[in-house]
């Protein structure tokens, strides 16, 4: 198998999500945690979730899993299709189970992700013998095979061993063989290396890369970083507030950001590059209260180009340019402004 | 392993002598000694008979002739059963208490493990409550209480069926058996039932059950192998103290359906200062307890192996 980018089958994109919305009952009144999600991802390709944290990027792709707890959570809109197949509300598409057999999923902290009185090689073993029949020492034997192409080394003898005596990294490469064991056509990663070092955050991330191109699964990686989204990213999806308000190419999204708040994340986001020092700048403020959503953008009391229609209606979305798209009332032809103007550094 | 087993029979030896000193030292200083009864007694026949048991010896003397004895395992003579070896009572009472025991502890821990998990997987829904009420009763109700009314609801069983189902007292079978050693039981069946029960909830809610879930793995499956081998593991920690709790609680349910069993001589002898006896019994039930917990945490480090490496 070759990378590419050619569009496989009959053009349908690998997984669609669209118009996703997920509510939660709590205490304190109902949450919307999600609110008209949409995107897409193709084989071989990665697709880059950002946001800060409490803006339902997990909430997103653990729908597409059924991983929701229910009650409290609640789909209340939308679909999500593999190949052309709904999949929210189901277990199976085509005959194969979704969770551990199309979809894989990896989480952010391996340290309490595995069972702790399993060994390796059993939790890696378990998806071959539920979703393939292997018997149990065939199981095994693959398990082994799997933790060697993950590059952990003396395979045979780890497998044996229980996630204590694992560091962080080999236990999120024992997660990404446990994943591929059932060779999924998608891999959700969620926040994958946000709980360990920046060295072995790049050789975990050096690892679902070669995979990729091995296997050519889709990955939809979910990540605070812009840094490991430059390095991985196809395509990103900038979330804020349960929606996605900026949606494009890598290169789109970064050189040509078309939403202020993408703008903010850039600007309160270090860089190694010295030619492009400069002054870290955070985003004040917080974002708004998902019990009761605000009327206009959400971003309004934060935004430094706010205009008064922004508080009082929902943005459209503005496609720019191929599938480039906005979220903001800027793009509206009577906002009066020319957003390249304001915030494009480098003007297409 | 084989190194902790060691270290752990060490310290356990280090606890029973322990158990012992105090004990000696205790009974010694209450007022009083096993010769001090209702009957009349001349200074000589008194003297005579201090002179027999050692009593005339001073205390420390006493001490070092009572652990010399002790760790050849002897523990002398009755003082108030005539020629009675206190090793024979406990060799003749200590197995049916024993039986008795282990087998309320097998029904608490089976008992508190099964109502545990169905508590949990039945969160807030009837069968929840339901438990929980009776767990509730379980663990305040006192124990000659729930003997009493066990006994009561055996007697109106049998009336009713016009025969006897269950024996509503003694010792002998299977049948003996079962009401007392649930009953003794109970209490610590509500406890481990609820410590189950929040156990096997924080385990639902855990990362690696998560994990278990996006594998695909069907929910039985999750059930057996993911969730109940760690929810399992607060309740065996606790099951050492649990059978200390249900070996002394042994005493009254003993006496409540005449089970002829060590508790009573136990309490006798207590009664009587029969030195002998309350020592004999004291040390053996203390290093039996020992033994059961150092039991206990090995079992453990055979279940968790976060422990075992540390061994
Ligand atoms: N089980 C739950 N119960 C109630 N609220 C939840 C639950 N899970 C997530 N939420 C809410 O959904 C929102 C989005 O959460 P999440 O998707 O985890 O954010 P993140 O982008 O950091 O991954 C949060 O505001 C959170 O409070
Ligand atoms: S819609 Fe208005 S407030 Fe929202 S990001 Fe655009 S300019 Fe800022
Ligand atoms: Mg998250």
């Amino acid at each position: 198998m070759t990378a590419g980018k050619e569009n496989v089958d009959s053009g349908i994109p690998l997984l669609t999500v669209e118009n996703l919305q997920v509510e939660f009952d709590t205490y304190g009144g109902t949450v919307q945690a999600v609110r008209g999600v949409s995107f897409s991802v193709d084989q071989r390709q990665t697709l880059a979730i950002v946001g800060e944290s409490g803006c339902g990027k997990s909430v997103t792709v653990q729908s597409i899993m059924g991983l929701i707890p229910t009650p409290p959570g609640r789909i209340t809109a939308g679909s999500a299709r593999l190949r052309g197949h709904e999949t929210l509300g189901r277990s199976t598409v085509g005959g194969k189970q979704i969770r551990g057999a199309e979809i894989g999923m990896i989480f952010q902290d391996p340290m309490t992700s595995l069972n702790p009185t399993m060994t390796i090689g059993d939790q890696i073993a378990e998806p071959l013998q539920v979703h393939r029949g292997y018997s149990a020492s065939d199981a095994f034997t693959e398990a082994i095979r799997l933790i060697e192409l993950c590059k952990i080394p003396e395979a045979a003898k780890r497998a044996r061993q229980y996630p204590f005596e694992f560091s962080g990294g080999m236990l999120q490469r024992a997660m990404i063989a446990m994943v591929l064991s059932c060779k999924p056509s998608v891999l959700i990663a969620d926040e994958p290396t946000t709980a360990l070092d920046v060295t072995i955050q790049a050789q975990i991330l050096d690892l679902m890369q070669e995979l990729q191109k091995e296997t050519g699964m889709a990955i939809i990686l979910i990540t605070h970083d812009l840094g490991v989204v430059a390095r991985m990213a196809d395509e990103v999806a900038v979330m804020y507030a349960g929606k996605v308000v900026e949606y494009g190419s890598a290169d789109d999204v970064f050189y040509h950001s078309a939403h202020p708040y993408t703008v903010g994340l850039k600007e309160a986001m270090p860089m190694n590059d010295p030619a492009r020092q400069h002054v870290l700048k955070p985003i004040d403020g917080s974002p708004p209260d998902l019990f009761a959503p605000p009327a206009g953008c959400g971003y309004c009391p934060r935004c430094p180009y706010a205009m008064q229609i922004c508080s009082e209606r929902q943005p459209q979305g503005h496609n720019l340019h191929g599938h480039h798209f906005a979220s903001c009332w800027l793009h509206h032809a009577k906002s009066g402004r020319k957003p390249e103007t304001i915030f494009f550094k480098d003007a297409r | 392993m084989w190194l902790y087993i060691l270290k752990r029979a060490l310290q356990g030896i280090i606890t029973v002598w322990f158990i012992a000193t105090a004990t000696f030292f205790a009974m010694h200083n209450v007022p009083g000694d096993p010769l001090t009864n209702d009957r009349a007694m001349t200074e000589t026949t008194r003297a005579n008979l201090e002179s027999k048991y050692g009593l005339d010896q001073p205390i420390t003397t006493q001490y070092l002739i009572f652990l010399r004895n002790l760790s050849r395992g002897d523990f002398g003579i009755s003082f108030v059963q005539e020629n009675r070896e206190v090793n024979d009572i406990i060799r003749e009472h200590f197995p049916v208490s024993a039986i008795l025991g282990v087998l309320a502890v097998v029904f608490a821990a089976i008992g508190g493990v099964l109502f545990g998990a169905l508590t949990a997987l039945y969160r807030n829904r009837l069968p929840d409550y339901l438990i929980m009420f009776l767990v509730i009763l379980g663990i305040s109700v006192p124990s000659f209480v729930v003997a009493a009314l066990g006994q009561l609801s055996l007697v109106s069983l049998n009336t009713l069926m016009g025969f006897t189902v269950l024996p509503v007292a003694g010792w002998g079978t299977v049948m003996h058996m079962l009401v007392p050693a649930l009953v003794l039981g109970l209490s610590t069946m509500a406890y481990l039932t609820r410590l189950m029960r929040s156990s096997m909830l924080e385990v639902t809610s855990s990362d690696y059950v998560r994990t278990a879930k996006s594998k695909g793995v069907p929910p039985t499956r999750i059930f057996t192998r993911h969730q109940l081998r760690n929810a399992i593991l607060p309740v065996v920690t606790v099951l050492g103290p649990a059978i200390a709790a249900i070996t002394t609680g042994g005493f009254v349910v003993e006496l409540v359906f005449a089970i002829p069993g060590l508790g009573r001589y136990f309490v006798e002898a207590v009664q009587q200062l029969d030195y002998t006896v309350i020592m004999g019994t004291t040390v053996f039930y203390g290093a039996f307890l020992v033994f059961m917990v150092i039991l206990v945490d090995v079992v453990y480090g055979f279940i968790d192996p976060r422990v075992r490496l540390d061994l």
